[in-house]
């Protein structure tokens, strides 16, 4: 190898380029590297030369098409010395060579990343890096980590490298990227930090082999323990045996050897170089090597190891482990027994810590020693658990990319489906109303509740010509544009403050009510004194209000109360709310919304801060229904909160639009061109002519 | 498991083709004349073999000698119905009889030792390689670029004492299994013996070859790979077939005929730890699994869908495991098990076992809270662990709560 310590693989200062930079695995792992340490200086992709990545709170990483391009655009002292290659697997052979061509001299490193590479071309890379004197780690590898240097390259530790590799004395060799992440935090209990964590890959032919990397192992001072997770397949042990007999002192290990149940079934494992090939290359073959090399049995936590000359001396070489969780007791038995400081206090013990149970209601009929009650949650997904448990109403979901994927509708070749139904078949059964909703929701609504919605939309059509919504679409029609042109502009003319209140309503009524025991607005909630929810609203808002007022400032208003017109009667309304609650009397229903904005209304009178009862406006009772047609999918966390309140939204929007058709269609045909502009001469100009 | 030939398919497809030296041969559908006429041919005598992926078949008594027609016939039948150390035959095969005085050993391979290829060779053919002491066989790297040459062939062979009359011809057949090796993707074939005639002619006279799934060449090898039955479970094709449709993200499996614990799993060293732990702890666990490599969203849903299609019915109890992942999103992953249990159930009524959860890695949070929310909306019990808990710990308790949950009945 051309390393002579491990600090020669990676360390601060040194300069990465990754390729194939653009793919979706290789940008995350890059922009996560880059804000852990910041070593990349480049990538490359064909065809995306130009491009950047870009990296929040950080300087984009370049982006060139060739490596040939990267290594020239570079200053000198920027060129990289180490390379990743994340490549598609037909890619790798070429990428290599256009790495020895263009990097001799320079790269001294190749992390190759990408699975399912063909050992014939392993084969060739390793004979052409050893030709051009470049140490190669992989295939298949996850990378390397240096944590006193807080460098890494690739993917090991994640997206939060610090928490499993805190800075300390343990290197991790590993056949396993994911063992090395996880043998790093379980080490952690036993107060052991990491020096290096080694991910060597688990193709058949490991490029950078267990002797290669036990070698600089042994030469590096901040190593004082070395881990190994092995898996069969290959003779690479027998080799670092042998290696390690003719040292002076080699290091400690604590080895753990996986894949012997598994090979005896005679059954492939998850990797594809555990194949068994012959003698020292299977999980028993390389047990016994180890065992016999270390001179003791493997580690057995009920055993009480006393203290003599004979098991320091075992020790010094090391010791097998059996399962994976005895390696924080065994690490703790290596050090204690031979000096070897710790490097922080250990943390609790590894244990059985449930974060989440619930064994509905069948917890009494188990064996009492497999209940378990939920433990503390450690840092940091204690503050994460609480946050995202803090919505209590509303789904969470998971993103992803949506580029060619959608739940709202299908097609495969036969028939258009709406959250998987047919639309030949609402066409039969439903309605516009009932379709719209199906696909705004993913679910059919009950018929007064499609009733509800129509009342909405109908309402929602045209508050007459004057509204800013009507206007956008009339100034548009005056101008020349088309039908959909004209109809866009009126739903450009729509706002927070002119149509947007639904939305804002049903903000403020979860705000309220996320707690509350309603299980169905529409019927009896019997624990619920609707009441007092709304006497302590208009408390709480007369507070506020009366605080704004002696502070000079202005305060935050109930959305949806109140009326420019229907504003001078002792009690006023909405009439077109009037006609929604009317349907709901005559269906014998409630809505508790709706219910608890006319107590409000009262009671704002009644507390003095209105001189009349307001009218609850339609924006409120769109609100209203919507809430109350998705407050169960929200309780169920089937829908998120924000698209409750878009659809509230969106029935205002739906309608208005539909209204806009009208007033194009109208002006259009009776208005003249021009019509909308207003004469310089009525325009008044507020500022003086300087030239 | 890697794609694997034997010895008719190198005759019918490959030895022509590479001009290696090999028996005639006719299969057991050919007609009773061709049968008649081959073993007049071959001077009465013919070997009656069984197509079948197992080794070691004339210790099985699988392999039989006939001198004439009606043996050939009652041979060909009676042999493609036995079980060889386990594996059934596909068809059956005769071959030509080579009378030979000398039989020889050679297998070209990927060698850990020489990150590279290497040629063995032992004049002991005939018997498994293991079985031949050090000192009478020998190995060599070969260079990936150059490949074996006759000279380098005709040096090992003189070495080992080849005789002189042998040496030329067999280093030229040499040549050509290397160049069959290395064009067809192969990561290891074997011949095993090569039977040389007194007049020194070689023979390859059986064959086993395994290719490597990742190279290009064996993708385009010509021919058809041939079925052998029982050799998978359709949970086994299925996944397999699913698995190569894509790079993204892995779905391997491999069937324990377990009844226990249904177990989805991640990374394979992980993976492989965690099965240990099931088997040696009682959990039974139903097929081995590794599904890491941060697979997309749709590539989930479709592994976790075919897992639930074909096992939970049956199983005991669910089993999401998983060390701490590096790049594998957790999120996505358990969106996409959650949305295909949530499903499974809609479609098939609810289902009355435990869920075990243990994982870590970039937005776990989200991950265990999305599942969490999903079988509260199913009713299926769960215990969900972080990476704070040990898979092998998380993997005991799952073995222990499948056996104690039978007489579980879980509150309506």
């Amino acid at each position: 190898m051309r390393a002579k310590n491990l600090s020669d693989l990676l360390k601060a200062g040194d300069r990465v380029a990754v390729s194939n930079i653009t793919g979706r695995e290789a940008t995350g792992v890059s922009v996560a590297s880059q804000q852990f340490c910041g070593n990349i200086v480049g990538g490359w992709a064909l065809g995306k030369g130009g491009q950047k990545i870009e990296v929040p709170g950080k300087d984009p990483i370049p982006v060139f098409s060739t490596v040939e391009e990267l290594m020239k655009s570079l200053d000198e002292d920027k060129r990289p010395n180490k390379m990743i290659v994340y490549s598609p697997p037909m890619a790798v052979y070429g990428d290599v060579k256009e790495i020895v061509q263009h990097g001799k001299g320079t790269v001294e490193t190749i992390f190759v990343i990408t699975e399912h590479v063909s050992i014939e071309v392993t084969a060739k890379i390793a004979e052409m890096c050893t030709q051009a004197n470049i140490d190669v780690v992989g295939c298949n590898s996850l990378g390397i980590i240096n944590a006193h240097d807080k460098v890494r390259v690739g993917a090991v530790g994640g997206d939060s490298p610090a928490e499993s590799f805190a800075k300390g004395s343990s290197t991790i060799i590993s056949n396993s990227g994911n063992m090395v992440n996880t043998m790093a935090s379980y080490l952690i209990s036993a107060g052991l930090g990491t020096a290096y964590g080694v991910s060597t890959g688990k193709d058949t032919l490991i490029l950078s082999s267990l002797k290669d990397i036990l070698k600089l192992a042994n030469e590096d001072e901040a190593s004082k323990l070395i881990v190994l997770y092995i898996e069969p397949g290959g003779l690479y042990e027998k080799e670092a045996i042998e290696i390690l007999k003719t040292m002076n002192s080699p290091k400690p290990m604590i080895t753990y050897i996986t894949g012997d149940v598994l090979q005896s079934s005679n059954l492939s494992l998850g990797h594809a170089g555990a194949v068994v090939e012959g003698e020292g290359t299977s999980a028993s073959a390389k047990m016994r090597m180890f065992d016999e090399y270390f001179g003791i049995q493997p580690f057995d936590p009920e055993k009480k190891y006393r203290k003599s000359s004979e098991l320091v001396t075992q020790l010094k070489r090391g010791i097998r482990i059996r399962t994976l969780h005895h390696l924080p007791a065994a690490a703790k038995l290596v050090c204690d027994r031979l000096g070897i400081v710790r490097d922080f206090r250990p943390t609790k013990p590894l244990s059985l810590n449930p974060w989440f149970v619930d064994y509905k209601g069948a917890g009494k009929q188990l064996l009492s020693k497999l209940v378990l009650d939920p433990g503390p949650i450690p840092v940091p997904y204690k503050s994460q658990a609480k946050m995202i448990e803090k919505v209590s109403l509303g789904a969470n979901y998971s993103r992803r990319n949506m580029r060619n994927s959608s739940y709202a509708s299908s097609n495969d070749g036969k028939h258009t489906r709406l959250f998987g139904r047919m639309v030949e078949n609402e066409m039969r059964t439903g309605s516009f109303v009932s379709s719209v909703f199906l696909s705004w929701t993913g679910w059919s609504c009950p018929d007064y509740q499609v009733n509800l919605l129509e009342k909405c939309l109908i309402a929602s059509l045209s508050n007459g010509p004057g509204t800013i919504s009507a206007q956008g679409v009339k100034l548009s029609t005056s101008a020349g544009n088309a039908p959909n042109t004209a109809m866009i502009a009126s739903l450009a003319c729509i706002g927070d403050v002119h149509g947007g209140n639904g939305r804002k309503a049903v903000e403020y009524l979860l705000g309220i009510f996320k707690d509350a025991p309603i299980d169905d607005p529409f019927g009896e909630n019997p624990g619920l004194d609707l009441q007092k929810f709304a006497d302590n609203e208009v408390e709480l808002f007369a507070q506020r209000r009366m605080a704004a007022k002696d502070a000079g400032i202005d305060y935050k208003r109930i959305p949806c109360l109140g009326h420019p017109v229907f504003k001078n009667d002792p009690v006023n309304y909405d009439p077109r709310e009037r006609v929604i609650s009317e349907y709901l009397e005559q269906k014998g229903i409630g809505n508790i919304f709706l219910e608890f904005y006319h107590m409000m209304a009262h009671k704002l009178k009644e507390r003095g801060i209105a001189r009349n009862v307001w009218a609850v406006n339609l924006d409120g009772a769109i609100a209203s229904v919507v809430l109350g047609i998705c407050w169960k999918a929200l309780r169920e966390k089937r829908i998120t909160v924000r698209r409750a309140c878009d659809v509230a939204f969106m029935i205002f929007a739906l309608g208005r639009v539909a209204g806009a058709g009208g007033e194009f269609l109208d002006h259009q045909d009776m208005g003249s061109p021009m019509d909308m502009r207003i004469p310089v001469s009525e325009c008044v100009s507020l500022t003086r002519p300087v030239d | 498991m890697a794609a694997q030939i034997t010895e008719l398919t190198f005759l019918e497809n490959l030895a022509r083709r590479f001009n290696i030296p090999a028996p005639e041969y006719l299969t057991a559908e050919s007609s009773g004349n061709a049968i008649r006429s081959a073993l007049k041919r071959w001077q009465g005598k013919a070997v009656i073999k069984p197509d079948v992926l197992s080794g070691k078949r004339g210790k099985a008594g699988a392999l039989r000698v006939v001198t004439d027609y009606v043996d050939a016939q009652k041979e060909l039948k009676r042999v493609q119905g036995l079980d060889v150390n386990g594996h059934l035959p596909r068809t059956s095969y005769m071959v030509q009889f080579i009378p030979s005085e000398m039989e020889v050993y050679s297998a070209i391979t990927y060698d850990s030792r020489y990150l590279g290829p290497s040629i063995t060779i032992s004049l002991n053919g005939g018997m498994d390689v293991e079985d031949i002491s050090e000192d009478r066989k020998a190995t060599i790297p070969l260079d990936i670029f150059k490949g074996l040459d006759a000279y380098q062939a005709s040096e090992m062979l003189e070495k080992l004492g080849c005789p002189r009359g042998v040496v030329s011809i067999l280093s030229r057949s040499l040549v050509d299994l290397w160049d069959m090796f290395i064009s067809t993707g192969m990561r290891m074939c074997e011949v095993n013996p090569w039977r040389i005639t007194p007049g020194g002619k070689p023979y390859a006279c059986d064959f086993k070859a395994i290719f490597d799934d990742s190279n290009f060449k064996f993708k385009n090898i010509g021919f058809e790979l041939p079925e052998y039955p029982a050799n998978s479970t359709l949970f086994e094709e299925e996944m397999a077939a699913w698995n190569a449709s894509s790079h993204q993200g892995q779905a391997h499996v491999s069937d324990l005929g377990g009844k226990g614990i249904l177990p989805i799993l991640f990374g394979g060293g992980a993976s492989t730890i965690i099965i240990e732990t099931l088997l040696q702890n009682g959990g039974d666990p139903i097929f081995l699994s590794d599904f890491g490599g941060n697979p997309p969203y749709e590539r989930m849903y479709g592994t976790a869908k075919m897992c639930l299609d074909h096992h939970l019915a049956k199983a005991k109890l669910l089993l999401i495991l998983g060390g701490k992942a590096n790049n594998t999103f957790i999120d996505v992953t358990f969106k996409a098990i959650a949305d295909s249990l949530q499903n499974y159930v809609d479609e098939h009524g609810p289902v009355n076992i435990p869920v075990v959860i243990g994982r870590g890695g970039p937005r776990l949070l989200q991950g265990l809270l999305t599942m969490k929310d999903t079988l509260d909306s199913i009713g299926m019990p769960y215990v969900i662990f972080g990476p704070d808990t040990p898979v092998t710990q998380v993997a005991e308790y799952a073995a222990r709560l499948a056996d104690n949950w039978q007489e579980v009945k879980v509150k309506k």
